[in-house]
């Protein structure tokens, strides 16, 4: 309704561009194998919608995201896994885990929603360090460090799905996941998590019920970030181990956000791919085009003596060490977002015009601007 | 005409600072009442304490006779209950969950056999008995009272909610002008009107036709308050981009969406031209004939004396006079707090 042709060809071409990757790395060897990677960057983008509902939308900074998708995860794990009887179907237990997700934010909500700023940032925080712990002490229900495995790969229609039908899948999910996410965005839900956002006292003045909201925010937000941890331990036929849901994905996830743009949908899935296509496609890409791996051989270190001994070591440490962009990642995050903060704090594709002016006649960013341009049109 | 407000010996106290003392007023249904004072005498301490942002710490505020008050309904109970039951339940099988796992899964499954669930669930039973009766009735006891205790005092603390009182008829603005900035002027209206909005989250999500039809309604009515205070015209607009007059009237519609009885205007004509004060003075004769009753602060002594039925004149915290315009007007005690007093030498 609010979307106007143009864009709506812009967003069709765009879909067909990346369904077509996998498709044209098979017939076009460029041996760039990106398809696999690009299946990160959507459970990213999933997570990062789900975290832009709670901190880009309603405002509430949430440091402890992973601590979601590591239950996601988990629930996925123990109802599908063959070592336990409950052995669910693949999207009988997504949705399981889904509820699961909504249940765990709900449980983290209701005691937290008097808490603002700073002091959630710490409550979350604490959260995910704490369902971490959990999740390696009860190890006779979560195996501790060993993950939970194998689990079934993603089905649908009783098929099977590998490869580029996981990827094609966890693509339409993503596309489904941001429909739900520009729905609530654009309904009395989404305004009301941004009026709260915007002006917390003022939105509770008008008659919006803050709690009622946060609420809503949060088992959206965890619920979503389950579905990520879900669908990633499909993806690995593991739930991995707690480990891995550490404060890194939480932060990783909350850069995607804020350099996508708080707040804008097509932000976050620009962010996915920026931050996580730099992590796992160009450094990674990079790293074989300098050759990382041709450092000096262990044999030259055992003949040399001496100074030249000191040297080779040195050389070859640099080598390994700094010749492999992976081992970049960190200075880059940091540098972009060092950069980002300085010249385009609102992000790469705000939720709004970055200017003092009106939102353009065909920008549709919320159904109400359409409506209203609309009528304005004589 | 019958009281739509009245305050009753209202005292706000912050620490040792007293803002409001014993205050008492009583608006009329469908007048435009005015409170009046010098800076510091404690009038939006007052609205603050009318719209629930601030809880009185003596003395009570009746809006159309009684008191806007969260009651410990059946419904109240019933749920404080079950919030206390589960927190219960996580309880008792958190503390035994590892035993629990143990002996109703891990030892009764077989790889690759039905599981006996009948079974499971009899451990179940034995495993919580075995457990001892202190670990298991002692915690649920415990997280019990917890969960219970915990919804009655968030239940306590929120008896007088600004969201609450809204719900009930009481719109208001705000001194320092508080707009949704990042949000344009149709959806800051859209916000007022949210109460009046049936569809809910699923709703929202799945879209079913109600959901347009809703839509398209609200909209219409959006723009109907856009009309009102005359800004149809930047519907589109952003609010933070807006001229500082334009945001007073925004803010205005924004209170009217909600549909109230009573609208509180705090300051409106603040930082107005004198062209722009008479139009704010027309708009608020306006919104008193749609039958909605106005309470004004406001310092501008012209749109003050200009359209008030009634007047309260606060110092220190006080009421030091109420009456017509004119009789403040010519009141000692008001030119007093105003001007001070002569000194004769």
């Amino acid at each position: 309704m609010a979307i106007s042709s143009k864009r709506i060809t812009i967003n069709l071409m765009l879909i067909a561009v990346v369904a077509i990757i996998p498709v044209v790395e098979k017939y076009v060897p460029l041996g760039w194998h990106i398809s696999d990677p690009m299946t990160d960057v959507f459970v990213y983008a999933i997570l990062g919608l789900g975290l832009n509902i709670l901190t880009g939308f309603t405002g509430l900074l949430n440091l402890g995201v992973a601590a979601f998708a590591a239950i996601g995860a988990y629930v996925f794990a123990i109802s599908t896994c063959e070592i336990y009887p409950f052995q669910l179907g693949f999207w009988s237990a997504l949705g399981l885990t889904m509820a699961a997700g909504a249940l765990a934010g709900f449980a983290l909500g209701a005691p937290t929603l008097r808490v603002r700023g700073d002091y959630l940032a710490i409550v979350t925080l604490g959260f995910g360090e704490i369902v971490k712990d959990v999740l390696v002490n009860m190890d006779s229900i979560t195996k501790g460090t060993q993950g939970i495995n194998p689990l079934p790969p993603p089905t649908l229609f009783g098929t099977e799905l590998s490869g580029n039908g996981q990827y094609w899948l966890f693509m339409g999910i993503v596309l489904v996941v941001v429909a739900g996410a520009r729905r609530l965005e654009r309904s009395r839900i989404g305004r009301g998590w941004i009026s709260i956002r915007e002006d917390e006292l003022a939105s509770r003045a008008m008659g919006i019920r803050p709690d009622h909201a946060k609420m809503l925010a949060f088992a959206t937000c965890a619920s979503l970030a389950a579905l990520a941890g879900a669908l990633t331990a499909s993806r690995l036929s593991s739930s991995g181990e707690p480990g891995n849901y550490d404060f890194q994905i939480s932060i990783l996830a909350l850069c995607i956000v804020i350099v996508g743009g708080l707040g804008s949908v097509r932000g976050v899935l620009l962010g996915a791919l920026v931050m996580v296509g730099m992590n796992s496609i160009v450094l990674v890409k990079l790293t074989e085009l300098i050759g990382g791996s041709d450092a000096a051989p262990a044999s030259a270190l055992a003949d040399a003596h001496g100074v030249q001994w000191a040297l080779l070591f040195i050389k070859t440490w640099a080598q390994n060490v700094l010749m492999s962009p992976t081992n970049w990642k960190f200075l880059v995050f940091g540098l972009a977002l060092v950069l980002m903060m300085i010249f385009r704090p609102e992000g790469m594709l705000p939720a709004r015009g970055t200017k003092e002016d009106a939102p353009d006649g065909d920008d549709g960013a919320s159904g109400a601007t359409a409506v209203a341009n609309k009528e304005l049109r004589p | 005409m019958t009281a739509i407000l009245e305050v009753r010996n209202v005292t706000m106290r912050f620490g040792g600072l007293v803002a409001n003392e014993h205050v008492s007023m009583s608006v009329q249904d469908g007048e435009i009442f005015a409170v009046i004072g010098p800076n510091g005498a404690g009038k939006t301490t007052l609205f603050n304490a009318i719209t629930g942002i601030y809880e009185a710490t003596e003395g009570e505020i009746l809006f159309e006779g009684k008191e806007i008050r969260r009651e410990w309904s059946r419904r109240t109970s019933v749920r404080a209950y079950a919030v206390g039951i589960a927190t219960a339940l996580v309880a008792v099988f958190a503390i035994n969950a590892t035993a629990l796992w143990q002996g109703a899964i891990v030892e009764k499954y077989v790889y690759a056999q039905p599981f006996p669930w009948r079974e499971a669930m009899a451990t179940l039973v034995t495993t919580m008995r075995a457990s001892g009766f202190w670990t298991t009735w002692g915690i649920g006891l415990i997280g019990f009272v917890l969960g219970r205790l915990g919804y009655g005092a968030i239940w306590r603390a929120q008896r007088r909610t600004p969201d609450l009182v809204a719900r009930a008829g009481i719109a208001r603005t705000f001194q320092n002008i508080r707009l949704f900035a990042e949000m344009n002027l149709v959806e800051n209206v859209l916000v007022g009107m949210d109460q009046h909005c049936r569809c809910g989250y699923w709703a929202c999500l799945l879209r079913p036709p109600r959901f347009w039809r809703e839509q398209a309604t609200m909209h219409t009515r959006a723009f109907e308050f856009l009309k009102f205070v005359e800004l149809a015209d930047a519907a589109g607009s952003l609010a933070r981009s807006l001229p500082y007059g334009h945001q007073r009237r925004l803010e205005i519609a924004r209170a009217l969406a909600t549909e109230p009885k009573l609208i509180l205007l705090d300051e409106p004509a603040a930082g107005m031209n004198p062209a722009e004060s008479a139009d704010l003075m027309r708009l608020i004769r306006r919104i008193r004939d749609r039958g909605i009753t106005v309470v004004l602060i406001e310092h501008d002594m012209k749109v003050v004396m200009g359209i008030s039925d009634r007047i309260v004149v606060l110092q220190h915290g006080k009421k030091i006079a109420e009456g017509t315009p004119e009789e403040i007007r010519t009141n000692p005690v008001c030119i007093a707090a105003y001007l001070g007093t002569e000194v004769v030498n």
